[in-house]
């Protein structure tokens, strides 16, 4: 009787010892940085060694533009945030101001347009037709985005 | 009904003898003294697993199966973990693409 106890709790043990090893092996660490979504890339379109190599180059490229747009969209945001604040506190909006934010925002969000199809397009110009195909199916919701901005 | 009156039923009521025996009870009576001895022999779920692990080759048997469910279910939660980080990095590369989606409030929909 002790031994068949004691046989079940070392099958218990071994079972979830082995769960909690192979999770442990097969753990991939978290992160958002280039080169995770470059080897996720790679993995998701099948891209070659050369085809990375040029990826990572348009990509690195882009980069600073694609994050001082990112700010000036957080900054239009906080703006906006602001003018629909002084119309609830004084219950009036400055037209002129608000023409003006209105201005600046359509060109930064078309400057944003441009360089993200600039990008998506010399990305997939890179590709196959297949991974082109695969390609653009990923991207849309971010093209999607682009057509219809906040506000 | 007054007493005197005889009822016709009392007459085949008297008559009724015991019922004699069935043609086949030593087979019924065999038959009840053998599932009797067999619910008392049938050992129980403990002793049946004791006997079993007496066995090292059962034991051995139980060992590696108990390990092999455990590396089925990681691979299980493996996979499901991967599903869900290449659906995070094709969100996050929407985000990396695309200034307008790294405000806040505006996250892509893959």
């Amino acid at each position: 009787m002790k031994r068949t106890l004691i046989l079940l709790l070392l099958g218990l043990a071994v079972g979830t010892g082995s769960y909690r090893l192979q999770l442990h092996f097969r753990a991939t660490p978290e992160s958002a940085s280039l080169d995770h979504h470059l080897a996720w890339m790679k993995a998701e379109l099948n891209v070659s060694d050369e085809q990375l190599a040029r990826l990572r180059e348009l990509h690195e490229a882009s980069e600073p533009q694609m994050r001082l747009l990112a700010s000036k969209v957080i900054q239009l945001q906080g703006e906006l945030a602001a003018f629909e604040q002084t119309r609830r506190a004084a219950g009036e909006v400055d037209f002129m101001e608000l023409g003006r934010f209105v201005e600046i925002r359509r060109n930064v969000y078309q400057e944003c347009l441009v360089s993200t199809r600039q990008l998506v397009v010399a990305s997939a110009a890179l590709m196959t037709p297949a991974q082109r195909r695969h390609y653009l199916a990923l991207v849309a919701p971010s093209m999607a985005a682009e057509v219809s901005p906040p506000m | 009904m007054s007493a005197e009156e005889k009822d016709p039923l009392d007459a085949l009521l008297d008559r009724r003898g015991p019922a004699p025996p069935p043609d086949d009870i030593d087979r019924v009576v065999w038959r009840r003294i053998a599932l009797l001895q067999r619910k008392e022999a049938r050992p129980g779920l403990w002793p049946t697993l004791d006997a079993w692990f007496s066995r090292w080759s059962v034991a051995t048997l139980f060992l590696v199966s108990c390990a092999l469910i455990g590396l089925f279910m990681a691979e299980l939660r493996v996979s499901q973990q991967e599903r869900e980080r290449n659906a995070q990095l094709t969100r996050s590369y929407l985000v990396l693409i695309n200034p307008l989606l790294q405000a806040p409030g505006a996250r892509p929909t893959p």
